[in-house]
């Protein structure tokens, strides 16, 4: 039977920085948006990924989907909605769902389920927790449903680079979930705050194809 | 205190927790074709199986031979389904092939591929037209006997989860994963009535047997009774402690079958409801911890049979 050997600290070290960065300063939340501003460029539509099963609509308007004490990793996810021109589209909506950190969705109610605000730039962030790993799923993600009039309703998924599943080299990993047909949807994450009370942070822009 | 005991056992013990299952037969398959899930033919003469070796078993029932045994070659299959008849059995792929056999001749009819995985799929009961919702895209109405596809379906995004015919043969009915319920005419595809009344996604629908309403099962562990003319919500049947993943109308029209799944885990155990549907109540329910159904229908009795694997073992249970 063959074992691994162990990775060293510099190979450990190395493989997070491919997929995590950490951020002990309160200043990386601004960091983190300044990085996001929109630049008006012809753009690759985001990679559709299939819509799952638990979606429920009328999900209330909200940007906290976790409540105060909720057991997780805190989450803070923000992005763009852009359509394939460069260009934020008009009235855009996005919702997200999810399961909680323990795997499980709510279907008796809209525990982890928003439809998100987005501002007249296509600016949006929402606040949750690092979703755990559902049952029949291999890795954890985060359910998207984007709608602009005038534009093709884009259904994806994000997915979060620090997953344990890809042992912390997604590039080479993210096929482990037979529904991850693209790298990109896998996210990095910036780990930002006191060491204590670390929160995550995604960026995540949403590009819709014209009709 | 008697009194009070005898209440207490009445209200927590319903009628139908005396329904059992009953092994009827076991038919071993090899070891490197687990069957996935099953389909019964409506008269419940055969059974076919979905295996993990990618093909198709086809098992006469009650005497549990095996008959016939096909496959999509490089696809792996999604769903089965007989005709209304049984006369026809058809399989559809993960990468959008669709094969219908002859049953029980095994002769091949058609094929066909519709560019995506296939979710589901239904055949008209005149056996001209084909239904098919594919994965993410929109479900699409082919004509059987040109070959040719008559229409689109589409739903506000993504696909379609669960569709069938009326017995009449005059409405398709469709669930979409955008969770509204959409009646079509079934010959030009022409949309009829729309249902927005339910908020999680419907997994199986079924029509009444006289064509007039839809029983929509899904994440909402409900059964609901929908119009067809108009799309109104009609009724609810009590909410249960899982989701619906096939609902099966018996020949009668009178009962229901409704199995259901784990949402926290597809393997685990899931009950098996027989609902009354003229009362709207729990004929029977089984929950077997050592069962997970995989598939279901009715013999020509009317007797309700369900289906589980157990390694290498394809058991079929009937629900006394």
């Amino acid at each position: 039977m063959m074992h691994r050997s162990p990775l060293s600290r510099r190979e450990i070290l190395g493989r997070c920085l491919g997929s995590l960065t950490i951020l002990c300063s309160t200043s990386a939340l601004r960091v983190a948006k300044a990085v996001a501003l929109p630049q008006a460029q012809h753009r690759k539509p985001t990679p559709a990924n299939e819509i799952g099963s638990f979606y429920k609509k009328r999900a209330p308007k909200a940007a906290m989907l976790r409540a105060p004490g909720d057991p997780g990793m805190p989450l803070t996810v923000r992005g763009q909605v852009f359509n394939t021109r460069g260009d934020a589209p008009a009235n855009a909506g996005i919702e997200v769902w999810q399961a909680d950190h323990l795997g499980r969705y709510d279907l008796d109610g809209y525990r982890y389920r928003a439809q998100l605000p987005v501002d007249p730039a296509g600016v949006y962030e929402f606040e949750s927790v690092i979703p755990g790993h559902h049952p029949d799923r291999v890795c954890q993600h985060i359910h998207y449903l984007v709608l602009a009039p005038g534009h093709k309703p884009l259904v994806t998924q994000l997915y979060f680079a620090t997953d344990p599943v890809f042992e912390g080299d997604p590039d080479h990993n993210f096929g482990r979930d037979p529904l991850i047909h693209s790298r990109e949807l896998v996210r990095p994450v910036v780990l930002a705050g006191d060491p204590r009370e670390m929160q995550a942070l995604v960026h995540f822009d949403l590009v819709l194809e014209l009709l | 205190m008697t009194w009070i005991r005898i209440c207490c056992a009445l209200v927590l013990v319903p009628p139908a927790l005396g329904a059992s299952l009953k092994l009827e037969k076991t038919i071993t398959v090899p070891p490197e074709a687990v069957v996935r899930f099953t389909a019964v033919s409506p008269k419940g003469d055969w059974v076919a199986g979905a295996c993990q070796d990618g093909r198709v078993r086809l098992w006469s029932f009650p005497a549990g031979e095996l008959r016939q045994v096909f496959d999509l070659e490089d696809q792996r299959v999604s769903r089965l389904r007989f005709s209304g008849d049984g006369a026809l059995l058809a399989v559809g792929g993960d990468r959008g092939g669709i094969r219908i056999w002859n049953i029980p001749s095994g002769k091949l009819k058609l094929q066909f591929k519709v560019g995506e995985p296939v979710v589901a799929f239904a055949i008209s009961p005149d056996r001209t037209l084909l239904a098919v919702a594919r994965k993410d895209e929109p479900a699409q109405l082919w004509d059987l006997t040109t070959e040719s596809r008559i229409t689109d379906l589409p739903a506000r995004f993504a696909g379609s989860l669960s569709l069938d015919f009326s017995p009449d043969g005059q409405w398709l009915a469709l669930a979409d994963a955008d969770t509204e319920i959409r009646i079509y005419e079934s010959r030009t595809g022409a949309l009829r009535a729309t249902s927005d009344d339910l908020l999680l996604e419907t997994f199986a629908i079924a029509f009444s047997q006289d064509s007039r309403f839809v029983y929509a099962g899904g994440a909402d562990k409900t059964v609901s009774l929908i119009a067809v003319a108009g799309g109104k919500l009609l009724r609810t049947f009590p909410r249960q402690t899982h989701a619906v993943s096939e609902l099966k109308l018996s020949p009668d029209g009178k009962i229901l079958l409704a199995i259901y799944f784990d949402e926290k885990g597809l393997a685990n155990p899931a009950p098996v409801v027989v609902w009354n549907v003229a009362a709207g109540s729990v004929e029977a329910q089984v929950f077997e911890p050592e069962v997970t159904p995989n598939g279901g229908g009715f013999l020509g009795s009317g007797r309700v049979i369900v289906t589980s694997s157990a390694g290498p073992k394809l058991q079929v249970w009937s629900v006394r």
